[in-house]
C-alpha cells in the first residue's frame, strides 16, 4: 500500500525543494551477476550518460568517456564523446552479459542506444538505436538495463496509455530484438495491493529471486518538480512497493509495502549473503529484504538517512563488494553518507560529507578505494542556478576520509548534465580468436 | 569470464590493471526448481547454420542438428582445465544425460551438441578421443563438432553471441589459453534458443525441468506428462500440475 498520508505530510517541505532522487545500477559492485569481466583492479575509463542542454555545446545527449587511470597522461580528462543527435532524457545504462556493449536509455523518447565499448573502450561507438519499445510493450521510460545471458531485462517507468506509473519489464536479446514483456502486478498478493509501478531490478540467482522497486510515471518525472509538488493528485502517484518474482517463471510471488518510492535495490554481493537493501526516497529510509527460516521474504525499514523531516532525498546507493558498507547520496543537501552494514539489521552511519550543491549518482570501484559522484537527477528536477552544478567528482577513500582526485565540470566543457556512470578497462593481453588457427585438411 | 588455464589466468590478473578474471563461483541453487510445464521459456533468438566437421571428419550442416529435438549446445575446447569452465559443463551434461536416459522416450527427444572453439587443436581425431573419455550412450544423441578453420567458426560464434579471445603473454605472443564466457544454449525443436545458461545459471535441476518443459511443448501428452499446460496464479501457484511420470 502506498503511504499517501505520508506524502501529503511531505508536501509543504517539497514545495521548497527542487529535486527528487532517481538512480540505479551505477558501479562495479552493482552490476548484474551475469556480467563477465568484473573490474576488480583499477578502472581505465568512466563512461557517463549525459543529458543534453539546449544551447550548451551541440545540445544533444551523449556518452562521455573520461580517463580514470592515474598513470595515464590524460587522467581525469574527457577523452571522447559520442553525441546521439537529440535530447530524449538520457538516464541509465547497463552492460550486456559479455560486457562488450553498453545499452543506454532515454526516459522521455524511450529510445535505447547501444554502444560498442568492447572493441575500443577509449572510443565507444554507437552501433544500434532501438526505437520499438513503446510499440512492442506499451511501456515507456526504459530505466534499468540488467544483463541476463544473451539478453537484457529492462525495467521501465511508465506506459503509453496514460503516462502513469503502471508499467512492466521488457526483455530484448543482445542483437536488439524484442523477446518478451511482463506487467508489474496491480493485483493483491498476500494481502498487499500492487501498484504496478517500476524502477530498479536486482536478481539473486541462487535464490531464483528477482526484486523490482517502484518510482513514478512520465507524467511526474517529465514535469517540473515545482509543479509536481504543488499538485496533491500528482503526489499520490509515486510507487510504494517492492515485488519479489520467481525469476524462472517470471511470476510475481510477493509484494512488500515500502512507502515513499523505493529506488535502488542492491543484493549483498558477498557469497552466501542472501539479503538486499533499498532506499526509499521520500521517507529517507533504508529497507532490508531478507528471507526467514521458512523461506518467506520480508521487507523492513532498518535505518534513517539524514533527517527525514528535512527531506534529504536519498538518491543512488552503492554497496561494497564485501557487503559491509553502503554509500548513499542525498540529493537535496548534497551529502555523501557511508553506512556500516556489518549488521544489515542495524546499519549505522559512520561518515558523511558535503560533496556538492546537488549530488545524485555514486559509483565505487570493486576494491572500494575510489568513488565517483555525478550531479544530475532529471532535466526538469535539477536545482536552479547557482546550485545547478554539473560535475563528475572523483575521490579516494581510505576508510576514514574522502580525498578529491579530479573533477570534470560538465557545464564548462559544454557537455550537459552528467548522470549514470559505468566503468571499463583496456583489453590487454588478449588477442582476437581470428588470429589463431590454420584450416583443417 | 572463464578461462582455460588457471595459472595463465592468475598471470593475466597480476599483469592487468583492470579486468581480473579470477576463478568464478560454482552455481548455487537454494530453491526448488519450478515444475516442468508450469512456465514459459522465452524465445530468445533464432539459430542459423554453419558447415562444421563431425568427429569422423565429415562435413555437417549444423542447422539440422538444431532442429527436431530439444538441443543443448555449448562451445568448448578439449584441453580446457578450468574446474569451472569446460570440464564443469562436461560434468553437468554427463549428469543430465544420466537423468534423461532414465526416461528413454524423453532421452530420444534430446540432443547434446558440443562445438570446439579451437579447430587447429581439436581435430576430428581429438574429438573422438574426447568423446570416448566421456563415454558413449546410444540412448541419447551427443554430437562433437569442430570447424574447418577459425574463419569459418567465427560467424557461428557471432550468431550465438559467444565471446572468445586468446590470451597473449607479456611479449604479445598468443598462448594456448582461450577466454570464453561459459554458455550452454537450450534450443527447441524449431531451432529457437529458449534459455542460455551461464555459470550462475548452470543449475542441473532447472536445466532438467527446462528440457522437460520444451518436450511438453512439442508433445504435451508424451512421457505421461500433463496433457494441458497448467494455469499459474499471480502468486506463482501452479494449478493442475501433474509431475511428469518417471519410468522406474
Amino acid at each position: 500500500m502506498r503511504n499517501r498520508s505520508r506524502l501529503t505530510c511531505l508536501l509543504p517541505t517539497l514545495l521548497f525543494s527542487v529535486g527528487l532522487a532517481i538512480a540505479a545500477h551505477a558501479d562495479e559492485t552493482c552490476n548484474s551477476p551475469y556480467v563477465s569481466n568484473l573490474i576488480r583492479g583499477q578502472e581505465d575509463f568512466i563512461h557517463v550518460w549525459t543529458l543534453g542542454v539546449e544551447g550548451l555545446g551541440d545540445g544533444s545527449d551523449k556518452l562521455v568517456t573520461i580517463d580514470a587511470n592515474p598513470h595515464s597522461g590524460t587522467y581525469g580528462k574527457v577523452i571522447h564523446s559520442v553525441s546521439v543527435g537529440g535530447r530524449g532524457e538520457a538516464h541509465h545504462m547497463g552492460f550486456t552479459d559479455d560486457r562488450k556493449y553498453l545499452w543506454a536509455g532515454n526516459l522521455n523518447d524511450s529510445k535505447i542506444y547501444v554502444f560498442d565499448v568492447g572493441t575500443n573502450p577509449a572510443k565507444p561507438k554507437l552501433v544500434r538505436t532501438i526505437t520499438d519499445l513503446p510499440e512492442k510493450t506499451g511501456y515507456v521510460g526504459p530505466h534499468t538495463f540488467y544483463a541476463l545471458p544473451g539478453r537484457l531485462l529492462i525495467g521501465n517507468l511508465s506506459n503509453t496509455r496514460d503516462n502513469g506509473g503502471v508499467t512492466g519489464l521488457a526483455v530484448y536479446n543482445n542483437k536488439g530484438g524484442y523477446v518478451a514483456k511482463y506487467d508489474i502486478p496491480t493485483s493483491n498478493i498476500g494481502g498487499v495491493q500492487g501498484d504496478g509501478y517500476g524502477y530498479d531490478i536486482a536478481i539473486n540467482p541462487a535464490k531464483n529471486v528477482l526484486l523490482t522497486s517502484s518510482f513514478a510515471g512520465r507524467q511526474n518525472y517529465m514535469r517540473a518538480l515545482g509543479e509536481v509538488v504543488k499538485d496533491p493528485e500528482a503526489m499520490k502517484h509515486f510507487g510504494g512497493t517492492l515485488v519479489a518474482w520467481n525469476l524462472k517463471t517470471m511470476q510475481p510471488t510477493q509484494i512488500f509495502s515500502v512507502p515513499g518510492a523505493p529506488l535502488e535495490i542492491r543484493w549483498a554481493p558477498a557469497p552466501g549473503q542472501n539479503w538486499a537493501v533499498t532506499a526509499a526516497a521520500l521517507t529517507s529510509k533504508l529497507w532490508l529484504v531478507k528471507q526467514d527460516g521458512a523461506g518467506h521474504w520480508h521487507a523492513k525499514d532498518v535505518a534513517t538517512i539524514g533527517d527525514p523531516a528535512k527531506i534529504p532525498l536519498p538518491a543512488d546507493i552503492s554497496i561494497t563488494s564485501d557487503a559491509k558498507g553502503l554509500w548513499v547520496n542525498t540529493f537535496m543537501d548534497g551529502t555523501t553518507h557511508y553506512f556500516d552494514l556489518s549488521d544489515p539489521e542495524h546499519p549505522k552511519e559512520t561518515f558523511h560529507q558535503h560533496t556538492g550543491a546537488q549530488v545524485n549518482m555514486i559509483s565505487e570501484s570493486w576494491d572500494g578505494k575510489r568513488i565517483y559522484i555525478t550531479s544530475s537527477l532529471l532535466s526538469l528536477w535539477d536545482k536552479p542556478a547557482p546550485d545547478n552544478e554539473q560535475f563528475l567528482r572523483a575521490f579516494n577513500w581510505d576508510g576514514h576520509a574522502l580525498t578529491p582526485t579530479f573533477e570534470v565540470d560538465f557545464t564548462k566543457e559544454e557537455l550537459g548534465r552528467p548522470h549514470h556512470m559505468k566503468f571499463t578497462a583496456k583489453p590487454t593481453q588478449q588477442a582476437a580468436l581470428r588470429a589463431r588457427g590454420a584450416p583443417q585438411s | 569470464m572463464r578461462t582455460g588455464l588457471l595459472a595463465a589466468c592468475a598471470a593475466v590478473a597480476a599483469a592487468h590493471a583492470g579486468v581480473d578474471p579470477v576463478p568464478g563461483v560454482a552455481p548455487r541453487a537454494e530453491f526448488v526448481a519450478p515444475a516442468p510445464g508450469s512456465y514459459h521459456l522465452q524465445r530468445i533468438q533464432r539459430t542459423g547454420d554453419a558447415v562444421l566437421l563431425d568427429d569422423s571428419g565429415r562435413a555437417r550442416h549444423l542447422a539440422p542438428l538444431l532442429h527436431g529435438k530439444v538441443t543443448l549446445l555449448t562451445f568448448f575446447y578439449t584441453y580446457c582445465v578450468d574446474p569451472l569452465g569446460c570440464p564443469f559443463v562436461r560434468t553437468t551434461l554427463a549428469g543430465l544425460r544420466a537423468r534423461l536416459v532414465a526416461d528413454p522416450e524423453l532421452a530420444a527427444r534430446v540432443r547434446f551438441v558440443t562445438v570446439s572453439l579451437d579447430p587447429q587443436t581439436d581435430t576430428p581425431e581429438v574429438l573422438r578421443a574426447y568423446a570416448k573419455q566421456i563415454g558413449f550412450d546410444p540412448r541419447l544423441e551427443w554430437r562433437f563438432l569442430t570447424a574447418h578453420s577459425v574463419d569459418r567458426l567465427l560467424p557461428l560464434l557471432d550468431d550465438f553471441g559467444q565471446d572468445v579471445s586468446v590470451d597473449t603473454d607479456a611479449q604479445g605472443r598468443q598462448t594456448r589459453t582461450l577466454h570464453h564466457m561459459l554458455k550452454v544454449f537450450l534450443i527447441d525443436p524449431h531451432g529457437t534458443v529458449r534459455e542460455i545458461y551461464s555459470l550462475a545459471f548452470l543449475q542441473p535441476d532447472v536445466m532438467f525441468n527446462d528440457i522437460q518443459t520444451l518436450a511438453l511443448e512439442a508433445h504435451p501428452a508424451a512421457s505421461g506428462a500433463a496433457s494441458t499446460r497448467p494455469a499459474v496464479l499471480p502468486d506463482g501457484t501452479v494449478l493442475a500440475v501433474r509431475a511428469i511420470a518417471r519410468r522406474p
